[in-house]
């Protein structure tokens, strides 16, 4: 037995490494199988743990709840018959348009938008009811001319979210081992993500499913990210500079990377076309991953094109936040609202594409903000050097 | 128990900005039963014969002849009466003057009333008012009658203040229906039409006095056939919505736009009366305010309640497309029954030229019918209109007017303008 961080030999049931003393043995912080990995050396494509690779069945669509959920245009009930008894509208299917709400800080809505037949973006949250605890947005963005990718965007969206559900890895102590170890979690949530779409995939289909995936994991004041395709994660502070914590991969990335201008590369003809992607004909599912501290308070949000269509640098998708933010008589706090404004915004844009909005509220507790000076209560006088 | 089914006909796609939705509707009842049996109260069925001094021997042996036969029909068990119609109404059969003005069929009432038709005289004038108020006293009379039908026979021109004929109708819409007969060709059309399409029933001419009797049957056994009592066309519609029109356009073309009754500020019911095992199409348009491409919504929900049950639903869909090729197309149904309703008009409107001796809307009107006909596969409006005109080319609608028309068969056009057929089979291109 050697241990994880430094590969010195242990002593039977050591539970500190009496070389570099990293804890091991079962005492050990964090997922024992990512712990075990050195950092420039992760494990390939080999499981990290079981469930991650348990082949995800094809998920039905769940039926739409009738007559319960109000009409999504006019607050209306809604008939037996899915359309609404007031205005006619009809009720999306629960693919179509769906929302969760795992905590009062956390939410997000996955909606097929007014100019689409269905709905290839999917979305999975998890959030600690405890706010600025723990949360992960995962994104999906079926890629529209393949096959059932409606199908297989939720399959690797909630196969990744069985990856996610257990806190990130710390590593060993540094930040270099952290980093791989998240790095290595982040690529199994990925992979497990890419194997749920594979088994979702007729074996035959000419044109099998294909996704895109970003994920970005709130824990505490830190943010972690994973991409491939192009999907999205902002940072969006409310009186910070807002970032684009994702790099697309897309060939109008790759275009603002050879010096032209975003908004020329974005609206060019192959604007869309993305060079990673996930699903069975997938060459390279390696993710960006990068993470951030955050300062100050603020919104994180995981999104699809069908949303950065139409506020695609992050002063235009901080704008968008801004101004859901100060119509919403709940108040800026209020994720669920904040994710149907957004929704709604790029559906009145036009909605050319699929939408999907998922956002944690990041109010950094008392504890964690900077302390003010204390009173000096205790010295009761003038400092004196004699 | 009856059964009823619905479906729906209709290019659902609208084009961006479009409005207008169009819908033919198709209401199907099965195992209707028989008229007063289903439990629910009882059949009242009257039968009125003009005895008007106009009614010439040959007619009147025949009107008492079909009366009676029209007696065998009626099943036992039902409330009936005769009212024997002139200046003002006799009730013939039941020989009361107070309590019940209706009694039950049987072989003894039926033999009765039968000897009491047989002494029918005409003499006086004609005031129909009358005689549907006194139809309308007598189902009144009877409080277990729930179900209430006239057979109504007249032979000439009301003689009434005006006015007085249309209050004796509306008080009776929706209380009773009536099933109309004009003998010979000295009664108005227009009259009579307006009498049976309040009252939820048909109108036609008896030419010959022969026909009479198989007329009087078959009104009669049609009648009995409806074991639905009554019911109403519900339809609904979305908030900001407007109701162009709703119309019945088969078996007969009948507007019932004007006869909505608000059920809700969204829903409305149309009165249909009552079924037998039939099938009948209704035409709903409905102007919805337009929305972005990709939306779906809902037009329509086309119902048939009975009371406050309802028993079937169509559902009338918008989904607003960018694709032309679905936006231009117009439901093979919707353009049938659109020709049809616009034949009825094109008829009735140039009879009606034709009689104020305006010839030249008389010709266009019914040069365009003849093209609706022929359009539409209506055959008996096409055979019925050769006998008014002459038909240079029916399909450019060109016809000259005829000289010497039968009288009788210009009724006749006019009293089948209405009527529709459905349409041919989907062409197999």
């Amino acid at each position: 037995m050697t241990c994880p961080s430094c590969g010195a030999a242990l002593a039977p049931g050591a539970r500190f490494c009496e070389s570099c003393g990293a804890p091991v043995g079962t005492t050990a912080p964090g997922p024992a199988p990512v712990a075990a990995t050195s950092g420039d050396h992760p494990l390939g494509d080999a499981p990290i743990s079981a469930p991650t690779r348990k082949p995800a069945g094809t998920l039905p669509d769940p039926p739409a709840p009738a007559g319960r959920r109000p009409c999504t245009e006019c607050g209306g009930e809604v008939g037996a018959d899915l359309y609404c008894l007031e205005c006619g509208t009809k009720a999306p299917s629960e693919r179509d348009h769906f929302e969760e709400h795992p905590a009062s800080w956390v939410a997000g809505v996955c909606d097929k938008a007014v100019r689409k037949n269905r709905n290839e973006d999917a979305m999975a949250l998890l959030a600690g009811a405890e706010p600025g605890s723990r949360a992960v947005l995962i994104v999906m963005d079926g890629v529209s001319n393949s096959i059932d990718s409606d199908v297989a965007s939720l399959a690797g969206a909630r196969a990744a979210r069985e990856v996610l559900r257990v806190p990130l890895p710390s590593g060993m102590g540094t930040p270099e081992s952290r980093d791989a170890a998240v790095r290595k979690v982040l690529t199994a949530a990925v992979a497990a993500a890419n194997t749920a779409i594979v088994a979702v995939t007729d074996p035959d289909s000419p044109n099998p499913a294909s996704a895109t995936f970003t994920a970005a994991v709130l824990e505490g004041r830190r943010i972690t990210w994973a991409n491939v395709g192009d999907s999205r994660s902002y940072w969006l502070p409310d009186a910070g500079r807002p970032v684009q914590l994702t790099t697309d991969d897309s060939l109008a990335q790759a275009q603002i990377a050879d010096g032209i201008a975003r908004e020329v590369a974005e609206s060019g003809p192959q604007a869309h076309a993305i060079t990673k992607w996930l699903g069975r004909d997938a060459e390279d599912l390696t993710p960006t991953v990068g993470s951030l501290e955050v300062t100050e308070p603020g919104w994180l949000l995981a999104c699809s094109d069908g949303l950065w269509n139409y506020a695609s640098t992050p002063e235009e998708m901080h704008a968008q936040v801004r101004a859901a933010a100060t119509a919403d008589p709940a108040g800026p706090a209020d994720p669920a609202a904040l994710a149907l404004a957004l929704v709604a915004f790029a559906n009145a844009a036009g909605g050319h594409d699929n939408i999907t909005a998922a956002v944690a509220r990041v109010d950094l507790g008392q504890n964690d903000q900077t302390p003010t000076p204390a009173p000096a209560g205790t010295s009761g006088g003038e400092p004196s050097d004699g | 128990m009856a059964e009823f089914s619905a479906a729906v006909y209709q290019n659902e796609f609208l084009p961006d900005g479009g409005t207008d939705v169009n819908a033919i509707v198709t209401i199907t009842c099965q195992g209707a039963g028989t008229a007063g049996q289903s439990g629910a109260g009882s059949a009242g069925e009257i039968i009125i014969v003009d005895t008007s001094g106009s009614m010439g021997p040959s007619t009147m042996a025949a009107a008492k002849e079909a009366a009676q036969a029209a007696l065998a029909e009626i099943v036992d068990g039902t409330y009936f009466a005769v009212i024997a119609g002139a200046d003002r109404a006799m009730l013939a059969y039941p020989q009361v003057s107070s309590g019940p003005g209706m009694v039950r069929m049987d072989a003894r009432t039926r033999q009765e009333a039968a000897a009491a038709i047989g002494r029918f005289v005409g003499s006086g004038g004609t005031a129909i008012s009358t005689w549907l108020d006194l139809a309308g006293q007598l189902f009144g009379s009877v409080a277990e009658v729930t179900q209430r039908h006239v057979l109504l026979l007249t032979d000439g021109e009301n003689r009434e203040r005006p006015g007085r004929l249309d209050d004796a109708i509306n008080r009776a819409t929706g209380y009773f229906q009536a099933d109309c007969r004009g003998a010979g060709t000295d009664w108005q059309v227009a009259e009579i039409r307006r009498i049976a399409q309040a009252l939820l029933g048909t109108v036609d001419i008896i030419p010959r006095p022969a026909e009479m009797k198989a007329q009087f049957e078959e009104i009669m056994r049609n009648a009995m056939s409806r074991g639905v009592a009554d019911a109403s066309l519900r339809v609904w519609t979305p908030q900001g919505a407007e109701v162009l029109f709703v119309r019945q356009v088969s078996p007969t073309v009948e507007d019932l736009t004007n006869r909505r009754t608000p059920v809700n500020p969204l829903t409305g019911d149309y009165p249909t009366g009552a079924w037998s095992d039939e099938s009948r199409d209704y035409h709903v348009a409905i102007r919805v305010p337009a929305k972005a491409i990709g939306q779906e919504q809902l037009a329509a929900r086309v119902q048939l309640a009975l009371g406050s049950d309802v028993v079937t639903q169509a559902l009338v869909k918008a989904t607003w497309s960018g694709n032309s090729e679905l936006t231009t197309r117009i439901d093979q149904q919707v353009a049938h029954y659109t020709g049809q309703a616009e034949l009825a008009q094109m008829i009735q409107e140039g009879l009606a030229a034709k009689a104020a001796g305006d010839e030249a809307t008389a010709t266009t009107k019914l040069g365009r019918a003849v093209q609706l006909a022929a359009e539409t596969g209506n055959d008996e409006a096409t055979s019925k209109l050769r006998k008014v005109v002459d038909v240079d080319s029916e399909e450019t609608g060109t016809v000259r007017l005829k000289r010497a028309v039968d009288k009788a068969d210009e009724m006749a056009l006019d009293t089948a303008s209405t009527k529709t057929t459905r349409i041919r089979k989907e062409p197999t291109s």
